[in-house]
């Protein structure tokens, strides 16, 4: 409305006028929008581009097409790959994805040592990777190991729980929800304290029980946050790479190499940049089909 | 402006939210029965976080016989503080600090600039052309890193317009630091929460974009000034991929993580001592997060994430 009744400046003028407002906060934004667009941005576009050329040492050298994927699709590492990164990502949501739902819940309940309860529960997240990682490895070692020690105790036999070819994902899912639960499980309970107490009292007022309340207000409540997290969980799990890294390297017989672990391999041992790339460019496009699924499916949601 | 940030986990807070069970729910025996349930499940939490890093602390002081034994002794017999002090000296864990510090505060400056006013200029100047760049930044927090390794890598071996090898330096992860998209969205979202009057009051008494952001948005923002501050320590701390790549075979710039991963990797150190490296790296964060607990907790809610 005041564009309206102001007298209109002559065009050069307004133009002058625009960039020199916006020109301060432009520079502002000039050191970080460098940063972004050479370490996150571009080597992103180059990396896609990189996986259609044949490569030496980490130059592109030919446009080869869709050679390296073939040449990737075709070899068994990287089949067993795939395999195993649904695999991890099923674990982890069978085991990663009720737990820090119900600790958050349990944990608003708890009416003494709050504190210490929250504490405790983010307690794991805040041990390094790299060493919760080689402090489980210890845990599963076959012969000095906390759980066989367990196991002997109760006069069982040890188990070879990372040498073993059907246990090794199982076990590093379980590293990886005991370093991650509490995290997530902290962010649905700040949602729950959100939540309206009158709500609950209205509830009680009407009779409701302690079962009605949770499914009708604790629920719905924190319900919302489902999708994000399991999309977020999904996104990060399928590029576990560092966790079978430290603790197996992809084995025993390449049971628990991933596909990041894989295009890690490619590009950094064998250096064959071309193939890291698709490798890569794969996990890359499943993984942004999956997010555009969710924000179709989202607003599909909200209309 | 501070107090609204942290209250949402003071203690006064948990009292109030009283959750499901009410203390008429009490009465009845069976929700009595599953308010004790309850407990047991968080007791048992309990342990299960803290048992697995005390069990592997405990049993890196047992003497080096024990720790051999096989089964290994769950609660340990033996106890020898000495070895902390023996393998710090021995593998200079000191210099592995110091290198890890220097990668530390580079990042945190970095981190806290480049982020910071990026988050600014996002929330509240809003110039031409901004939106873009939201919208990137916000597709950056979504999209997978998978296919960047490589040619980031290259870009590290030959700085793009400068063509500077910067690896075997610690810049490479300074500069990372500077480009966190979920860093941007705490500083957005913070920053969106300061009430515009306060930036037209500085407005009309004649500061500029760049004056307005130094004197009344930094003061201002000391709450998400720390949360991000511990964010990126715990970060750098942890970091492991990148020092590993970068720093290749100079051995005298490793960091902490580097240095222990190195460590699993070969034969050449005892696994005793492997396990007291360990200690190293979890007493730092451990203490970090003991202080400023209520600050990364407040993190949480700064991020935005909500049902």
């Amino acid at each position: 409305m005041q564009v309206v009744t102001r007298k209109k400046r002559p065009l050069g003028k307004r133009v002058a006028h625009a960039i020199r407002q916006d020109i301060g906060a432009w520079v502002l934004m000039l050191p970080s929008l460098i940063i972004f667009t050479f370490f996150v941005w571009q080597p992103l576009v180059n990396g896609l581009i990189l996986s259609l050329y044949e490569t030496k040492g980490f130059d592109p050298v030919r446009f080869v097409g869709l050679k390296n994927f073939l040449d990737v699709i075709s070899e068994s590492s990287f089949q067993s790959a795939v395999a195993n990164t649904f695999k991890y990502t099923l674990w982890s949501l069978v085991l990663g994805f009720p737990l820090p739902i119900l600790t958050a819940v349990m944990l608003n309940e708890v009416k003494r040592l709050k504190g210490f309860f929250r504490f405790t529960v983010y307690f794991p997240s805040i041990v390094p990777g790299v060493a919760a990682a080689i402090m489980w490895e210890l845990i599963y070692h076959p012969t000095s190991g906390l759980l066989n020690s367990v196991l002997a105790l109760f006069g069982a036999n040890a188990v070879p729980w990372l040498q073993s070819q059907n246990l090794v994902i199982p076990c590093i899912v379980i590293m990886m929800t005991w370093k991650g639960f509490g995290s997530t499980a902290i962010l649905y309970l700040a949602s729950l304290q959100g939540v309206n107490q009158e709500l609950y009292e209205a509830a009680m007022i009407d009779g409701a029980g302690v079962f009605r309340k949770f499914w009708n207000i604790t629920l719905p409540s924190i319900s919302g946050m489902f999708s994000l997290m399991l999309v977020m969980q999904i996104i990060s799990v399928f590029q576990v790479m560092y966790e079978p890294l430290t603790m197996t390297d992809g084995g025993p017989n390449n049971a628990s190499i991933s596909l990041m672990l894989t295009s890690y391999f490619y590009g950094f041992r064998f250096y064959q940049a071309g193939r890291a790339a698709a490798v890569g460019t794969i996990t890359f496009l499943f993984l942004i089909g999956l997010t555009v699924l969710y924000f179709h499916l989202q607003k599909k949601n909200d209309s | 402006m501070s107090e609204m940030i942290q209250s949402k986990f003071d203690r006064k807070k948990d009292a109030q939210s009283m959750g499901i069970i009410s203390k008429y729910d009490m009465r009845n025996p069976w929700i009595k029965i599953l308010y004790g349930f309850i407990w047991f499940c968080m007791i048992l939490a309990v342990l299960v976080c803290f048992i697995p890093p005390l069990w592997v602390m405990t049993s890196a002081l047992k003497d080096s016989r024990e720790f051999f034994s096989v089964p290994a002794t769950i609660i340990p017999r033996s106890w020898h503080p000495e070895k902390l002090w023996d393998t710090w000296n021995m593998l200079n864990f000191g210099k592995a600090y110091l290198n890890t510090l220097s990668v530390l505060c580079g990042s945190l400056v970095v981190s806290l600039v480049c982020n910071g006013m990026l988050g600014y200029v996002l929330s509240r100047l809003k110039p031409r052309g901004s939106k873009i760049v939201l919208s990137l930044v916000l597709w950056t927090l979504m999209l997978p890193q998978s296919v960047s390794q490589v040619p980031l890598f290259k870009n590290f071996l030959s700085l793009p317009i400068l063509g500077i090898n910067i690896t075997e330096t610690y810049l490479p992860m300074w500069l990372l630091a500077g480009a966190n998209a979920f860093y941007v969205l705490v500083f957005k979202s913070f920053f969106d929460s300061i009430p515009q009057s306060l930036i037209e009051a500085a407005r009309l008494d004649g500061c500029n974009n760049l004056s307005i952001f130094f004197r009344i948005m930094m003061p201002l923002s000391k709450p998400v000034l720390m949360v991000i501050t511990i964010f990126t320590i715990n970060a750098s701390w942890s970091d492991f991929f990148w020092p590993y790549l970068v720093l290749g075979s100079r051995t005298e710039l490793y960091t902490v993580m580097v240095k222990i991963f190195y460590m699993a990797g070969s034969t050449g150190y005892s696994e005793d001592i492997q396990v007291v490296a360990l200690i190293f790296t979890i007493i730092p964060p451990a203490i970090l997060f003991l202080f400023f607990q209520r600050y990364i907790m407040s993190g949480f809610t700064l991020s935005g994430i909500k049902g």
